[in-house]
């Protein structure tokens, strides 16, 4: 099976997102759901002892973050829904309370592998998570898996 | 517990075991606060209608399990996570127990950085999820 898109997708980013105000009460949660009890991510006097000077979330909260409703709109889409196939994430950056998050992401690319199950075609979308200064917090690699 | 220093780090050092009793629960309440609040990640029911064999967590809470592994190991010693990698390689259902593990795979002394091999498995060690994480030290 060919893989049919238009290559002028890859890499155009479409929107960015508006700023996301991260609240110490955001990470409060974000650490209970994970059951995250390590100090420099829960605890304001011994996170100033720390290497961060203060409390940071902890690193996955970078992939909490979500694209504008019309993303995926401009993806392209090969069979049936996509499923989630796993991610690469690159961590720049702490994230703080009081940040302000945005995202911005694009098509990096589309492949095609056959596995034992037969063919798949990858998407891979690649978000740059960005801070109220300009400081990219994170990239992220977002693997999407179709079955035609 | 002691500082780890990245002199001391080996190739074949181990992260974890760390068991985890998955309750539906925590996986619902990982949904609801991450926005992800759909029935695959909340309700049995709603899950196999989409195919699944009931409620699964989220690809992002194993991957913030692993990033806690991970960040857990590395403890006080000023280290930091530089890069996550995940790969679902089958879905994780809450109402099992599952273990998080890891091992250094490499030692980059130029760089003061470790590559480890991390993964979930379940009761019959099976690897639902494996990964890669590279730590740097200071």
């Amino acid at each position: 099976m060919a893989v049919d898109y238009d290559p002028a997708l890859i890499g155009k980013v479409f929107e960015v997102t508006d700023p996301v105000n991260v609240s110490a009460e955001d990470i409060g949660k974000f650490c209970t759901a994970i059951s995250e009890t390590n100090p420099l991510y829960t605890d304001e006097a011994a996170a100033k002892k720390g290497a961060y000077g203060g409390i940071v979330a902890p690193p996955s909260f970078a992939v909490t973050f979500r694209n504008g409703r019309h993303f995926f709109t401009h993806v392209p889409r090969f069979g049936r829904a996509g499923f989630d196939a796993g991610k690469d994430v690159e961590f720049r950056a702490p994230i703080r309370p009081g940040d302000k998050i945005t995202l911005s992401s694009h098509v990096k690319e589309i492949y095609e592998k056959t596995g034992r199950s037969g063919s798949m075609v990858f998407v891979v979308v690649r978000s740059t998570v960005q801070n109220q200064n300009g400081e990219v917090v994170a990239h992220i690699d977002h693997r999407f898996m179709n079955r035609p | 517990m002691s500082i780890m220093k990245f002199d001391a780090v080996k190739i074949g050092d181990t992260l974890g075991p760390q068991e985890i009793h998955l309750s539906k629960d925590q996986v619902r309440t990982y949904a609801r606060t991450c926005g992800m609040d759909v029935p695959r990640f909340t309700d049995d029911e709603g899950a196999r209608a989409e195919g699944l064999p009931g409620m699964i967590a989220p690809g992002n809470m194993s991957l913030g399990m692993l990033s806690r592994l991970v960040t857990d190991w590395i403890g006080q010693s000023g280290a930091r996570l530089a890069r996550l990698g995940t790969t679902y390689r089958q879905p994780v259902q809450p109402g099992h127990t599952i273990t998080l593990n890891g091992f250094v795979t490499h030692v980059e002394p130029a760089e003061k950085r470790v590559e480890i091999d991390v993964w979930i498995e379940n009761e019959d060690a099976e690897r639902l999820v494996i990964g890669t994480a590279s730590v740097e030290f200071p």
